[in-house]
């Protein structure tokens, strides 16, 4: 019987397990081992990529960018979640399509509606001359303000779903029970919505940062050279090198900054309560 | 109800145990065809399990099933032609009263003017006409309860399964519905095996009760068999409720046995039921409504001299009046009647009782 | 929390507004930039017309791009839905260890940086002569859409009451006729839902499809990708127009088979 069960259990599994393994899994595996064939030895290419200022700079570049990011979508996804948490009927319905919508189009349109935005001559620039901010256009585009405004574009949603779901989860009457406790209004946003509502912020910053770092489209149109971050390097390394063993190398390094991260970040989710709620 | 004309299902040794727990000791049952039977006890007690075997939801770990002359240990669920009420109904939501009702119908390759003959009965006969098309959600808890019995009826199952089919209902339902499928079990006479933890169902629907508790049956009986003569205290406590003072058992004949009552500071000649001996942990069991409450002043005319005691709590409850009493020695006793009206709280009395009124049981622990 | 002070409460109210706005109008941006008369992209056009939209629906490569797009979609679903759906219900029947090590695998190309996942499939794929073609495409698609399928079936499938399943079986039903009459149906919302987030995932996949893709496969991302700085004309925003009108047209069909999913869960 139990032999029975296990046979059908495999049989569901297996089709999904083939096909990820043949199609996912090996390849990775193939490529990653790649790293490791350079002509001078296993581990020249790491050697060479922690050497190499222009490299060690794409890779700050990266974690930088990936910083800055999450901290502006944080900045700006705090309001909006407040307000998906607290409003009801039409108007969260509207609200949250217009978290959703985006998500839905391709990054590739989502992109190439800020080059038309943020061109020289493009209604941004057109708009700030307007209003007397600047005389001459800005350079909005090709560069970090392009990459940023794209990226904080593209992956805000990521951080306002999870800061919404810990705010829903807020009961409102602990706010009433803070209030009828004597509490002020700061305090008890201080020392109850602010606490409870970390471990969804916590969730949405590893989201947006670690997305961050694995974007190739946006960076690639919007930013410019001085702007490059590692997945533009690795694609460089195979397009125009032709050096696998060094792209490799490069995709190990984001993988494992990745896996690390995602390994902090599970920590800090389970320990934040602890931490903040005193 | 109870024309026992022959066995409708035979347990011998069933057991079930997951890994180093044993959900249910080895057990034998016998139950006759067109028997409403109760299986009665708090929950961890073994009660589903048992009714998951008889299902054939669970495989037992020992023992054998036979339903009539059918061995079905084996059998998957499937065939076992039994009708199981589910806690929770079960009912099909994706499909309307008539579609859950033929569902079995369906299983069994049962021609279509049939089903339809039998889905119209069954829901003539728990009085659903006209309620065929209906979404299952469209309907009331009460509703659904009774579309889920009629769902298990309608495939004329050799043993008909209910779990605790009326835990989902409010209070006032309940006593309705009860009423109901006793009167349902009358008209339909098919063997029934029902799934409790609430005494006063046991004690409205069946014919027999077994109280289980620890994975085994405690007792089986009927409802006075239990509630005058429980087995144990386990069972005098879960079948109406009794005052349990501790009994050290002097000597024990004849079905009579000498003991001291230190609660209550006296020692007592009473009845016994089988178990009790001298030095084996025992306890006195009183009914509150046994209980009787003399004035301060007046004598004990049954038994003997009176124990003095104090009133700390009067709770009028209709009809009857229940006090809250202690003792001299600090015990706590219950006695409920129609007497004592004019009974205050922090009055003292007396109380007494009459000798063929008490019990001597074993003490079966907390 | 209704006695925040009228001033905070107006400026929270304007700062999602302004947000909420940020989030929306840009995406928008592309619809009047498509009705441009002139040969370049002018925000807001100084003449409208809808000249471009012939452009586009005229281009052979256009065209072939879109109707590529379409083709790998539904080929990449048609493999995806049946494999996820068959994967979800393993799940809730494997054990715990078993269900953990394959969800781990399935969700696996969710995590890993696509950049990392397009150059690892891309290589093995020139390794055995596949890359460019239409199966490597269809089955790299297909691993992407996997876990979109695999969580919204395991959604829906946990609004099967495990009663039910066992109510079915005392009715004398047997382990298909319970999955074709009591499971099926519970759980085909989720299954389209996942079949719409499949078509979806790969109808908007750009990065994998730039480096497997060759001439004759090119998908309408990738397409935007080659000429999007080559070409300045509003002929891209009406095939950026083009690609959210489909997506927002999934958008809806998504929306309503969740709402049904959620119900029946």
């Amino acid at each position: 019987m139990s032999g029975r069960r296990r046979l059908e259990v495999l049989t569901l599994l297996a089709p999904a397990l083939i096909l990820t393994l043949v199609v996912f899994v090996l390849p990775l595996m193939r490529f990653m081992a790649l790293a490791f064939t350079a002509p001078d030895g296993a581990f020249a290419t790491f050697a060479t990529l922690a050497e190499s200022p222009v490299y060690r700079r794409v890779m700050l570049n990266s974690f930088v960018i990936a910083a800055v990011v999450t901290a502006i979508t944080a900045a700006l996804a705090w309001p909006l979640a407040y307000m998906l948490a607290r409003v009801r009927g039409v108007w969260f319905t509207l609200m949250i399509y217009g978290v959703l919508f985006p998500l839905w189009i391709s990054i590739l349109v989502r992109t190439y509606s800020w080059m038309l935005l943020l061109e020289r001559n493009g209604p941004v620039n057109r708009a700030i001359q307007a209003a007397g901010l600047s005389d001459t256009p800005l350079p909005l585009l090709f560069n970090h303000t392009g990459v940023l405004i794209g990226m904080v574009h593209v992956l805000l949603p990521y951080m306002v779903l999870p800061l919404y779901g810990a705010m829903r989860a807020i009961d409102p009457r602990l706010m009433q029970a803070s209030d009828g406790l004597g509490a002020g209004l700061w305090q008890s946003f201080r020392r109850i919505w602010l606490p409870l509502s970390l471990p969804g912020l916590a969730g949405g910053a590893t989201f947006v940062f670690l997305l961050s770092l694995g974007f190739y489209i946006t960076p690639a149109l919007l930013g410019g050279k001085t702007s490059i971050m590692l997945p533009t390097l690795i694609v460089a390394f195979i397009t125009e090198q032709f050096n696998w063993p060094m792209a490799a190398a490069a995709s190990i390094t984001l993988l494992a900054a990745v896996t690390a991260l995602m390994l902090v970040a599970t920590r800090f989710l389970k320990l934040d309560r602890g931490m903040f709620a005193r | 109800m109870t024309e026992t004309t022959g066995l409708a299902l035979g347990l011998r040794a069933l057991t079930k145990r997951y890994g180093p727990v044993t959900a249910l000791e080895p057990t034998d049952l016998d139950i006759g065809a067109g028997e409403f039977l109760t299986l009665l006890g708090p929950s961890g007690s073994g009660k589903t399990t048992l009714l998951n075997l008889i299902a054939g939801y669970t495989e037992p770990s020992g023992g054998t099933i036979r339903i009539g002359a059918r061995d079905v240990t084996r059998t998957p669920a499937r065939h076992r032609n039994i009708g199981m009420v589910f806690q929770s109904y079960a009912l099909f939501p994706h499909m309307t009263v008539a579609q859950n009702l033929a569902y079995g119908l369906e299983a069994r390759r049962v021609p279509k003017a049939e089903i339809a003959r039998r889905v119209e009965a069954a829901l003539a006969l728990m009085q659903l006409e006209g309620y065929g098309n209906r979404g299952v959600q469209q309907m009331s808890g009460g509703q659904q309860q009774r579309v889920a019995v009629a769902r298990a009826l309608v495939i004329e199952p050799d043993v008909l399964l209910m779990d605790e089919p009326l835990g989902a209902l409010d209070r006032q339902l309940r006593r309705q519905v009860q009423v109901e499928l006793r009167r349902l079990h009358l008209k339909h006479g098919r063997t029934t095996i029902y799934v409790t933890h609430d005494q006063e169902e046991a004690l409205v629907l069946s014919d027999r009760i077994a109280v289980m508790g620890k994975g085994r049956i405690q007792q089986l009986g009927s409802a006075a068999e239990l509630y005058a003569r429980p087995a144990n205290s386990f069972i005098a406590g879960f079948i109406g409720e009794s005052n349990l003072p501790e009994a050290r058992v002097t000597s024990v004949a004849g079905g009579m046995a000498l003991a001291d009552i230190p609660a209550l500071g006296l020692s007592i000649e009473a009845p016994v039921v089988p178990g009790v001996a001298p030095g084996a942990p025992a306890r006195l069991m009183i009914r509150p409504e046994h209980l009787r409450l003399l004035p301060d002043a007046g004598e004990g005319q049954d038994a003997g001299e009176g124990i003095g005691a104090r009133i700390i709590e009067v709770i009028y409850l209709g009809e009857l009046t229940q006090f809250g009493l202690e003792t001299s020695r600090g015990a706590f006793l219950v006695a409920r009647g129609m007497e004592g009206r004019g009974l205050r709280q922090g009055d003292t009395v007396r109380l007494g009782w009459s000798p063929r009124d008490v019990l001597i049981v074993p003490d079966t622990g907390p | 929390m209704n006695r925040l002070p009228l001033l905070w409460r107006i400026a929270a109210n304007m700062a999602t507004m302004a947000v909420l706005a940020f989030l929306v109008a840009p995406i928008l941006a592309v619809i009047p930039a498509s009705f441009n008369k002139a040969s370049f992209i002018y925000l807001p056009p100084k003449e409208w017309s809808v000249l471009w939209y012939g452009r586009f629906f005229d281009d052979a490569e256009w065209l072939r791009a879109l109707m590529n797009s379409l083709k790998l979609a539904a080929l990449a679903t048609l493999v995806a839905a049946p494999v996820g759906t068959l994967a979800a219900l393993g799940l809730t029947r494997a054990g715990r260890r078993l269900a953990l090590v394959s969800s781990g695998v399935f969700l696996a190309p969710m995590v890993v940086p696509i950049i990392i996942v397009a150059v690892s499939i891309y290589r093995s794929a020139l390794d055995v002569g596949m890359n460019g073609s239409l199966l490597a495409l269809v089955l790299s698609h297909a691993v992407l859409a996997l876990p979109f399928v695999v969580i919204n079936v395991g959604i829906s499938l946990r609004g099967v009451n495990p009663a039910w399943p066992l109510a079915a079986a005392g009715l004398g039903a047997g382990p298909w006729r319970i999955f074709r009459t009591v499971t099926m149906p519970v759980i085909l919302p989720g299954i389209a839902g996942g079949a719409v987030f499949s078509f979806m995932t790969s109808f908007d996949e750009a990065v994998l499809t730039i480096f497997l893709a060759d001439h004759s496969t090119t998908t309408l991302p990738v397409k935007l990708w080659e000429t999007v700085r080559l070409e300045f004309t509003p002929v891209l925003a009406v095939a950026a127009v083009v690609m959210i009108g489909l997506s927002v047209a999934l958008f809806i069909l998504g929306q309503a088979l969740a709402r049904r999913n959620g119900e029946k869960a």
